[in-house]
């Protein structure tokens, strides 16, 4: 049960590296025999220092990594411990050249910064509320909507493609935009639907032209009820026009940030 | 441990992040990045999170909403969509709701303003609006 670091052949020092998923408080545990990513997986273990561990597994780097295996394993990995204890996600792709660096320079490094995020956390999860149109709604929505988009449909009906391309081009201009606005007000109704259950919340960027709501919400576990509920009612009211899905309670991607720069 | 989606009819689909998609989306652009000095660089990773991030409006993708409205049925009514959404509705796994205690809601709220206002991200406030 308790997590070890026993040593294993680290004879090239090049070839290996340790892959950090995530930071916990250093009183956690990790249950036996989880694996991490590679091929062949790592075994995931914890490396402690102070009241901080990282959770970590060994790691080939001469191979390429993020096969889509080793995304969902992170992923995985993190939200599987986010309902037991406060966890700060790294960032996929995250290798420190050895256990001791992990410790020092990551770990003690950063310990004042890591444990008081941590604290933040402390019985929270987060939660993705993600919504995409139903293509076919959404278009007769924006084309009973839109005079000029209605107009430039019969043009192109049954048109040369070739002959009708600037108005089709419009056409699909004004749909872009009119996803658009919806998109904004979609989820400001998500936001104000749920804020009041959240302690926190993001707006994620769209990342699909039809996406209609893509928010993070940071959650106290005793409020994880109410959100379910209110993202039940939401997705009840909007069937057939946007598909909706919760996803959670996973670690809080998007509420941690530090200092430490990137380059 | 991969759960699939399972929206359960028409409601909020549940557990944990499904398709690889909500993966991408999370973990390649969020969470903490470590300091550049301590880490090993590997190939190919900064290109993933590039990649993952790239959606812009083209005039590809204005003509392909054309296309579709083109292909629209007119006598097809809201509810005529059985191919876009039929597979999402399978495995239809309804979660039970607990009660759920109203106590913290009061808590939270206050809480919720505050932290709202420091990230600086929600959107006003709407009014209600139908859709």
């Amino acid at each position: 049960m308790a997590a070890q670091s026993e040593t294993k052949p680290e004879s090239e020092a090049q070839q290996t590296g340790i892959y950090v998923y995530g930071i916990l408080p250093g009183d956690v545990e990790l249950e036996a025999d989880v694996r991490g990513i590679g091929d062949p997986p790592g075994e995931v273990r914890l490396v402690r220092q102070g009241d901080l561990a990282a959770l970590v597994s060994e790691v080939d780097v001469s191979k390429p990594l993020g096969e889509p295996d080793d995304l969902v394993v992170h992923e995985q990995l993190l939200d599987s411990i986010a309902p037991d204890a406060p966890v700060l996600p790294l960032r996929f792709g995250a290798v420190v050249a050895s256990e001791d660096a992990v410790a020092h320079e990551l770990l003690e490094a950063h310990q004042d910064e890591f444990a008081s995020a941590l604290e933040e956390l402390e019985d929270r999860a987060e939660y993705v509320v993600r919504g995409r149109y139903v293509e076919q709604a959404v278009l007769q929505e924006i084309l009973s909507e839109n005079e000029e988009a209605a107009r430039l449909r019969e043009q192109i009906k049954d048109a040369d493609p070739d002959a009708t391309r600037d108005a089709r081009i419009r056409l699909g201009e004004i749909i872009d935009n009119a996803i658009s606005e919806k998109r904004e007000k979609d989820t400001r109704t998500v936001g104000d639907a749920l804020a009041g259950h959240a302690v926190a919340s993001v707006v994620r960027p769209a990342t699909h032209e039809l996406d209609a709501v893509h928010v993070a919400f940071l959650v106290a576990s005793d409020a994880a009820d109410e959100v379910e509920q209110a993202a039940e009612k939401l997705a009840a009211g909007w069937e057939g026009r946007v598909e909706l899905r919760l996803l959670g309670p996973m670690a809080a991607y998007d509420f941690v940030a530090t200092t430490a720069p990137e380059s | 441990m991969t759960t699939a989606m399972q929206p359960g009819g028409g409601s909020a689909a549940r557990p944990s992040p499904s398709g690889l998609a909500d993966v991408i989306d999370t973990i390649l652009d969020k969470g903490l990045v470590i300091d550049a000095y301590v880490r090993v660089s590997l190939v190919g990773i900064e290109l993933l999170t590039i990649d993952a991030r790239v959606v812009v409006a083209s005039v590809d993708t204005y003509l392909r909403f054309a296309e579709a409205v083109n292909r629209l049925d007119i006598s097809q009514d809201k509810e005529g969509l059985p191919g876009l959404i039929g597979d999402m509705q399978e495995g239809g796994a309804k979660h039970k709701t607990k009660g759920a205690l109203e106590a913290a809601g009061e808590k939270l709220r206050d809480f919720a303003a505050d932290s709202r206002e420091r990230a600086g991200q929600r959107s006003g406030r709407a009014g209600k609006e139908g859709s």
